[in-house]
């Protein structure tokens, strides 16, 4: 099982198919912004978003779009505010603001936003 | 991809059809007068603005752009089959090239320029970046400001951002802060075309503009007083002040000299009639893609930069300029027939609340040309237009200050109000609803501030 740390350093990649994706690291997600969607109710089913932590994985299903890269474009990412599993969900200095990109043959790139870089507000 | 514009195409085409362009009588030539019922496309959709993002929000994102080309393409049809009027058809098509064409080109060559601002955000800080940017509106167009400006504002202000933060960056930067010449807010382009001194606005204006903003900014101040935010213990600040993609500053300027390449201005500047739009519209569309071609990716991916918020602008307003001709019409025959009677406050009223919810240029156009209307002078004579704003200046001074101001009223009100909300919630700001900025915010906020102003300016003036 690869932490959270361990994609980031290495450059691994999740996958994404379809409204799907994969995250190779097993997070809890606070908030996911989609275009200009905030997603904060990881309850339902049917609309919004849910995630599921694996026991390698986090997959993440994104109920409103049939095809995540036909959304997202070149430039903007698809963010998410996580915390590993077993780090202390309250304690602000866990929470990891990730940004991810769809590329081709279901490749999705993971980084870090750091304070200086992308646009993101927990 | 095509598949998807094929609607908007329609609709241009039934804009531009032979039929309309050759059909149609001359400039300035009287039109039929729409049925009022008319009006009721135009009251849909602003229904559905208002209500579609709160109440159907999946429904209303994937097919807003259905809608708005749907109730279009009502208002075009009935000008093209029931009042054979393809000049106010080909007008409107020309006002809404003219104004994507500012706007697209503004919000791409900006979107190539990164600022970052490293310094601690304190209630101070947020008034001059503020102020700042309500003095660079008329320098770049609120557009611009709002564009260059909205990102390290946010940036700044992350470990305390709050609604209010962006609704008072709103007020002062993407609407109040550009009515002191005609570069900040199109109506006073308008204006400018048909004749009023370029510096009448500042000359008129900046004596209302200037204790606007003042009370807006003490209002903002100590509501940002009172948020504390979150305290970062370790942070440091270098007070410094980055700027990258200086290539496009020189695209911006020549987006707002190209502004001035209008027939109107410049006599030698060649008319493209029956084109509905102009070399100037050509530029605006040329720098648009060459600044993005040519833009750093770095900063684009800094920026996050899409076409999504440029293009919401340009679909929901495709239907609000075509449905709102009834509407326009409808009103400038009634503030003719009911021009002797209307004072100063009551232009100022008038253009204020339609304003909020129609398109503030034509507004302004209309109630300027009923108060040239009430001295038996002509909106399309610009001699008339100029000795106008010098002996009857409160008229134009109450048209101007509600166009410009009132547009701050709601999210429709103005083109970059939209942008700057759909920067911010991709950023994962949580903005109110349309009700809730009017409720929350416009109302008890700008209302007040708008009536002290009709009340020392405007009242009981004739």
């Amino acid at each position: 099982m690869k932490t959270l740390d361990d994609v980031l350093k290495n450059n691994l990649n999740g996958l994404h198919y379809g409204n799907r994706i994969l995250l190779p690291f097993r997070v809890d997600i606070l908030k996911a912004v989609v275009e200009k969607e905030i997603i904060m109710d990881f309850s339902s089913t049917k609309s919004g978003a849910s995630y599921k932590i694996c026991d390698d994985y986090t997959e993440v299903y994104f109920y409103d779009y049939k095809n995540l890269s036909e959304v997202v474009s070149e430039f903007e990412k698809i963010k998410l505010v996580v915390v590993e599993v077993g780090k202390d969900l309250f304690d602000f200095a866990n929470h990891r603001k990730l940004a991810l990109h769809t590329e081709d043959k279901h490749k999705l790139t993971i980084t870090e936003i750091k304070d200086d870089s992308l646009l993101f507000l927990e | 991809m095509m598949k998807k514009h094929i609607p908007q195409i329609l609709l241009i085409l039934f804009f531009l059809s032979p039929l309309n362009i050759f059909a149609s009588g001359a400039e300035g030539s009287e039109h039929t007068l729409p049925n009022p019922i008319m009006v009721i496309p135009f009251a849909v959709l602003l229904l559905m603005i208002a209500t579609g993002p709160l109440f159907y929000h999946h429904f209303w994102e994937r097919n807003y752009p259905k809608i708005a080309l749907a109730l279009g393409s009502v208002t075009v049809i009935y000008y093209l089959v029931f009042l054979n009027d393809t000049h106010s058809l080909l007008h409107t098509l020309a006002e809404y090239i003219s104004f994507i064409a500012l706007l697209s080109s503004l919000f791409v060559a900006s979107g190539g320029i990164l600022i970052k601002v490293d310094k601690k955000s304190t209630p101070m800080l947020n008034v001059l970046i503020l102020l700042f940017g309500a003095v660079i509106s008329n320098i770049i167009g609120t557009t611009g400001a709002s564009m260059l400006l909205i990102r390290p504002y946010i940036k700044v202000n992350k470990n305390r951002i709050k609604p209010y933060h962006i609704i008072f960056f709103i007020f002062a930067v993407s609407n109040i802060g550009g009515a002191l010449d005609p570069i900040g807010d199109p109506p006073l382009f308008l204006g400018f075309l048909r004749g009023i001194g370029f510096f009448w606005f500042i000359e008129h204006i900046i004596l209302v503009w200037a204790p606007t903003l003042i009370v807006l900014m003490a209002i903002f101040y100590v509501i940002d007083s009172r948020n504390k935010g979150e305290e970062v213990p370790d942070a440091q600040y270098s007070g410094k002040i980055e700027f990258k993609g200086g290539k496009n500053v020189i695209y911006l300027a020549i987006i707002l000299l190209s502004v001035f390449i209008d027939p109107g201005i410049l006599k030698w500047v060649p008319s493209l009639a029956p084109l509905p739009f102009g070399i100037r519209e050509i530029i605006m569309f040329s720098v648009a893609y060459f600044s993005f071609k040519s833009a750093d990716k770095k900063i684009l991916e800094a920026n996050e930069f899409d076409f999504e918020p440029i293009r919401e602008v340009a679909y929901l307003f495709i239907g609000i300029f075509a449905t709102m001709i009834p509407a326009l019409q409808l009103i400038a025959y009634e503030s003719k027939v009911y021009g002797q009677e209307l004072s100063p406050g009551v232009f100022y009223w008038a253009t204020g609340v339609l304003s909020a919810i129609l398109d503030n240029a034509p507004t302004f156009l209309n109630f300027l040309s009923a108060a040239l209307g009430k001295y038996g002078m002509d909106v399309n004579v610009k001699e008339q237009v100029f000795q106008f704003s010098l002996t009857y200046p409160i008229y134009v001074q109450a048209i101007s200050i509600a166009a410009v101001f009132f547009g701050a009223m709601t999210y429709i009100g103005n083109g970059p109000n939209f942008m700057v909300k759909s920067i911010c919630e991709r950023a994962g700001i949580k903005m109110p609803s349309f009700f809730g900025y009017l409720m929350k915010y416009s109302i008890p906020i700008l209302l007040p501030i708008f009536f002290v102003i009709w009340l020392i300016v405007f009242y009981g003036k004739v």
